[in-house]
């Protein structure tokens, strides 16, 4: 018998858990590769959980959690801090607006849209870097780790499912 | 009741309004950002302090298993190619012993020379080992979190792989400290080709061979080059290796292989030499050039 103390913790974390896990899989993802060439296969997995809670669990991922995630991966990059978090920004209006249409989709017209959001995402963050620094920022590495991202979507995507049928209350909506 | 009506309805906007509000502050937040990181602010670095001492620990816990993956892969890996090290040792310590000799030689001869000089010698460089804990998470950077302890570590100071320079220190919590890389775009270093003596700068382009930049159009420049430190500007004491000239393209560019392997470093050296101070006048010195280009 829980008090009710004890639910309102329970009901906290449950609300914060799409936050809380994708950060803690993003600093999984920050672990020492040991090289530079595979460093560039490495997904952008702060992307991917973006896209994906807000896609699903709108009210559980706000603008918010994907300021902190921005800001998380501002902090653990070089790239200048706000770049991220204005890109995240960015991605959580453009999502909420998508999933006013692909909310019931099957989850390969989801992966595609993905796959579309992720390439504007790469590419507003490749160009507003090279206005930051004022050089021409090769795009070949950047594209290899999109593609990256784009294939890690299936993985990082059942995880989060399995997350959500597991932790979070069920909501009317098809979670893939 | 139809007053209690109104009511809600105006309180559900006010709710929106603050809603929509809050979103504006965010992305007003976050150029914010963009800009007090272009004129280097004292409140970025802090909260980045703040943030890296906060989940540093994390990392340290995440980062444990993996190291451990690692070392068993390097251990079967070494093993698999134990007689061929074994060979190229060999070979390589018969060269160090007549390197050896011509070395003591000419210490001794350095030294009777000092001292008609009367050259009162830099003071030593220190070192502190520091453990490599996490890399970017993202292929726009590149750069390593490590842990310091309760070593005084500088920003600007020079971090040495097992036998070369691989970045610089550029920020320093209380236990973590965040390393850029020779290869990341925010990596520009004062360079000198060893055989030319010609000088430029090696930049960083987020590839895995920085760029030798700033060079003269006529200089002798060949694939095999060692490139070492200038010491122009500073912070870089002169003459510690950095890479090979691996590729001059025909429209003057230079590609630059590192020499040391990320590939093997678990660990790091991030060396004093009392220079840290000048990063200024490398930042300086770095746009005088662009400008004169």
């Amino acid at each position: 018998m829980r008090s009710k103390r004890q639910e309102q913790i329970f009901a906290f974390l449950r609300h914060r858990l799409p936050l809380f896990s994708s950060l803690l899989l993003m600093l999984l993802f920050f672990m020492p590769i040991n090289s530079v060439q595979i460093n560039f296969f490495r997904p952008a997995i702060g992307v991917i959980c973006v896209y994906y809670w807000r896609l699903n669990r709108p009210s559980l991922f706000g603008w918010l959690s994907a300021f902190c995630i921005g800001f998380i991966i501002d902090i653990y990059s070089s790239s200048p801090l706000g770049i991220n978090t204005l890109l995240m920004l960015g991605l959580v209006g453009a999502v909420g607006w998508l999933c006013r249409y692909f909310q019931t989709s099957s989850f390969s017209v989801r992966w595609l849209i993905f796959s579309l959001a992720a390439l504007a995402f790469t590419l507003s963050k490749w160009l507003l870097l090279m206005l930051y620094f004022t050089c021409w920022l090769p795009i070949s590495e950047i594209m290899v780790g999109y593609f990256s991202t784009v294939m890690f979507y299936p993985l990082i995507a059942a995880f989060n499912a399995w997350l959500a049928h597991k932790f979070l209350p069920p909501e009317n909506i098809n979670e893939q | 009741m139809k007053q209690r009506k109104v009511w809600l309805i105006q309180f559900g906007e006010i709710k929106d309004f603050f809603r929509r509000l809050f979103v504006v502050i965010l992305f007003v937040v976050s150029f914010l950002s963009i800009f007090l990181t272009r004129v280097d602010s004292l409140i970025v670095s802090a909260v980045d302090k703040v943030i890296i001492d906060a989940t540093g620990p994390i990392m340290q816990v995440i980062e444990f298993p993996a190291r451990a993956i690692h070392r068993v892969y390097t251990y079967f890996y070494d093993i698999s190619h134990i007689y061929a090290d074994n060979q190229q040792l060999r070979d390589e310590n018969k060269q160090m012993m007549i390197l050896q000799n011509k070395v003591r030689t000419l210490e001794v001869e350095n030294q009777l020379l000092s001292r008609l000089l009367n050259y009162i010698p830099p003071a030593e460089a220190t070192f502190v080992s520091a453990q490599i804990i996490a890399e970017s998470g993202d292929n726009f950077t590149h750069l390593l979190l490590v842990y310091i302890g309760d070593n005084i570590v500088e920003k600007g100071q020079v971090v040495v792989g097992e036998e070369s320079v691989i970045g610089r220190v550029d920020t320093v919590g209380n236990k973590y400290a965040k390393i850029i890389l020779i290869t990341d775009i925010n990596s520009k270093i004062p360079v000198v080709v060893e055989r030319t003596r010609a000088r430029g700068i090696l930049s960083g382009n987020n590839t895995a061979m920085p760029q030798l930049i700033f060079t003269r159009s006529n200089a002798d420049i060949q694939a095999g080059d060692l490139i070492v430190t200038s010491g122009v500007g500073g912070i870089f004491p002169a003459g510690l290796p950095i890479g090979f000239v691996n590729t001059v393209h025909n429209d003057g560019t230079v590609d630059v292989e590192p020499i040391a392997d990320i590939s093997r470093l678990e660990y790091v050296r991030i060396v004093d030499y009392g220079l840290s101070h000048n990063e200024n006048f490398l930042n300086e010195f770095t746009e005088s050039n662009t400008n004169a280009q």
